[in-house]
């Protein structure tokens, strides 16, 4: 397949809301080249909302999967070992030694606020 | 020294009062000429773009309009919609038709115009609220910090089209020399500050007119350089000067119509 | 793509209503029956010219709105309505990747004639108060229909719609506001709104369609809710209109330009005098009151400044 030069060029959008938040998905937009089409990315799908960051890509330069393909995706759910779930009984075991279990809500408590341990 | 509203001489008033209507009737012409282009661009996702930008426009235009107000003169949807064309302060430029053609009808805008008047348009407002961001009247300068917020996108919007444009078929730069040539010829009065230029001047309103223009000149000389485009010259004596109530018969067709239903009943709520 | 009766094609087909059926959404690129395909792009490319089309006649009072917050208002619209234009026609010219049709070939269908645009869109404005009944009852109209279709079984659709919708929201309360500030003014202002209002009734009352297809010939009702695209028939559709509309019309002293029209408790639905079928027919060939100024607006401004596009082609890296 040759190059073919058109003005309907497909880009993909990609925006953050603010510095903090994980990239989003958008939608697309048709652009002759990159730069237009980042001009464009913003008035287009984000009139409203805030915005701290936008990435655009090429549809051309995307892998995409298949249907054959996205059959790979697919999986059994026998995989209680990867997560909490499969250790569920330790909680019980730890009240045995009069302690509480370190569970996904405390550890993830754990950064950050100075004062956590007063505040124990 | 920087003054608020309330500690105003005669003279710094009418200073203040001429060089706000310029601010406020260039946006408003601008924004107005960019909003008979909706739906009518080259393309829709820039259809969009640059609607947006003609929304930013009028907004500083009501921003302008409203600090009139705050001045006594007069209420900021009055100004904006029923001051007759000899008392409007705007420069050429931003009067100027689309192209040929009503806008009701099936009109012939030009691309290429648009996009030089508002490359060189945004330009020159950019240098100016540069400048009124230091200005000596403290609420005006507050305003110019906020407008400076919206300009980044519109320059950036205009000067990408501008390049582009310019470095591609011998059809386009064809187009885009020949609404250079329109657009400059316009450029006369666009950094004049018409009779109050004194008073603007020494009060410290603003940078001077001389400032602005060897400003306006050093910021599009790299993308001139680049695209090995001769810099352009701005007029030294303009034919009609819109700062000082001069204008074409553009504004006067546009005035009827931004006008035609306000003046159905101008003291009724719209 | 035109299904080859194999047996792997009925398989395809049976995975592919199984899915709908379990709710799932259908993406670009999913196996889709034809006519499943062919529907979609009938459905979506004709709602995505009707809102560049639908921009046109609004348009028109942008330049002319009478206060600075009211240009700003009708410019914000007008930029979704193109806006608006734009997801949808992203999302037909996904639909039509395998025909090798792009944007480009949209614009010539709809210059043409192939490609229809709302019927509502094809007709006149006369007076600011247009500018208030086509953004609260026009685009109350087109909630309706488009709410409906917010879980359509086509992802890609049903997502521009969430986005659509979202905005048709502001549109309805900027339509409001004008209405208001009209009903509520000048004698000189009442009387606009109300010819404005009778004028656009019969408009309202096609937008939704002839009840069945006995009335003009052609309705893609029946396929469009077997595949999950939208589940309620024009009728419905209009009488849910009635519900939500005319009891807030009448609450603002305005008057339904249809003496006969009530509500018939017996059989639970609104009563009305159909509109003329036949002008009906006529506008959707394009032959309705501004179909061809709008349409030559469209084709010149397209055409006019095809250098453009051609400039830029030349600078693709």
């Amino acid at each position: 397949m040759g190059e073919e030069k058109t003005f309907y060029q497909e880009y993909e959008v990609f925006s953050k809301r603010t510095t903090s938040s994980v990239l989003q998905h958008q939608f697309s937009l048709l652009a002759p080249n990159e730069e237009m089409a980042f001009i464009m990315a913003q008035e287009n799908f984000m009139r409203r909302e805030p915005v701290a960051d936008i990435w655009i890509v090429n549809r051309k330069h995307l892998r995409k999967m298949s249907n054959e393909e996205k059959m790979t995706l697919g999986r059994l759910e026998n995989k209680d070992y990867r997560t909490t779930k499969g250790y569920g009984y330790l909680k019980k075991k730890w009240r045995m030694y009069e302690q509480e279990v370190l569970d996904e809500k405390e550890i993830l408590s754990w950064g950050g606020e100075k004062n956590e341990r007063q505040s124990k | 020294m920087s003054v608020s509203q309330n500690d105003l001489t005669l003279e710094n008033r009418e200073a203040i009062t001429s060089l706000l209507f310029q601010l406020a009737d260039d946006d408003f012409m601008y924004a107005y000429r960019g909003s008979e282009w909706l739906g009518l661009a080259p393309h829709i996702e820039a259809d969009i773009a640059s609607s947006s930008i003609s929304q930013d426009s009028m907004g500083h235009a009501a921003m302008f309009y409203t600090l009139l107000e705050d001045l006594g003169a007069g209420n900021a949807n009055d100004l904006a919609h029923s001051r007759k064309a000899i008392d409007r302060r705007n420069c050429i430029l931003t009067e100027r038709v689309n192209g040929e053609g009503y806008y009701m009808e099936t009109p012939h805008y030009d691309w290429a115009y648009a996009v030089v008047r508002s490359y060189l348009y945004t330009q020159a407002k950019k240098v100016k609220i540069d400048s009124l961001c230091g200005s000596s009247y403290k609420p005006l300068a507050e305003a110019a910090v906020k407008v400076r917020i919206e300009l980044y996108y519109h320059r950036l919007h205009w000067e990408i089209w501008f390049k582009q444009l310019m470095s591609s078929t011998d059809i386009a730069k064809n187009k885009m020399n020949a609404a250079l040539k329109l657009v400059m010829n316009d450029f006369g009065d666009v950094f004049s500050y018409g009779n109050q230029k004194l008073a603007i001047e020494m009060t410290k309103l603003i940078g001077t007119e001389e400032e602005m223009k060897a400003n306006w000149t050093a910021s599009i000389e790299p993308v001139f350089t680049t695209l090995q485009l001769e810099l352009p010259k701005i007029p030294d004596s303009p034919e009609k000067n819109g700062r000082m109530g001069e204008h074409t018969k553009d504004l006067d067709e546009a005035l009827t119509t931004l006008s035609e239903v306000y003046l159905l009943d101008p003291v009724a709520i719209w | 793509m035109t299904g080859s009766n194999t047996i792997s094609d009925e398989n395809q087909l049976a995975n592919f209503m199984q899915r709908i059926e379990a709710g799932e959404k259908i993406e670009a690129d999913d196996w889709m029956p034809e006519d499943y395909r062919q529907t979609l792009i009938k459905l979506i490319s004709m709602h995505g010219m009707s809102e560049i089309m639908g921009a046109l006649p609004e348009k028109e009072w942008v330049p002319k709105a009478p206060s600075l917050y009211r240009k700003l208002g009708i410019m914000a619209k007008v930029q979704d309505e193109m806006g608006h234009g734009q997801l949808l026609l992203r999302v037909t010219e996904d639909l039509l990747e395998p025909y090798g049709k792009n944007r480009g070939d949209l614009m010539q269908d709809l210059f043409n004639g192939d490609l229809k645009f709302h019927n509502v869109f094809h007709m006149e404005t006369k007076s600011w108060a247009d500018a208030g009944i086509i953004g609260w009852l026009v685009d109350g109209a087109a909630i309706i229909t488009q709410t409906n279709m917010l879980k359509a079984s086509y992802g890609p659709y049903a997502r521009a719609l969430q986005r659509i919708c979202a905005e048709e929201v502001f549109h309805a309360q900027h339509g409001e506001s004008i209405i208001m500030a009209l009903t509520e003014g000048t004698d000189q202002q009442k009387a606009m709104i109300q010819e404005s209002l009778n004028r656009w009734w019969e408009a309202l009352l096609m937008f939704f369609g002839p009840a069945s297809k006995e009335t003009t010939g052609s309705s893609k009702q029946d396929l469009t809710i077997r595949y999950k695209i939208r589940t309620k028939t024009n009728e419905e559709f209009r009488q849910l209109f009635f519900d939500k509309y005319i009891p807030r019309i009448l609450s603002l002293g305005l008057t339904i330009p249809d003496p006969t029209m009530h509500f018939d408790k017996e059989n639970q639905m609104w009563s009305y005098k159909q509109p003329d079928w036949n002008e009906f027919k006529k506008i959707i060939k394009n032959q309705g009151p501004r179909s061809e100024a709008r349409l030559n607006l469209r084709r010149q401004s397209y055409e006019y400044n095809s250098w453009v596009r051609d400039a830029l082609s030349h600078s693709v890296r």
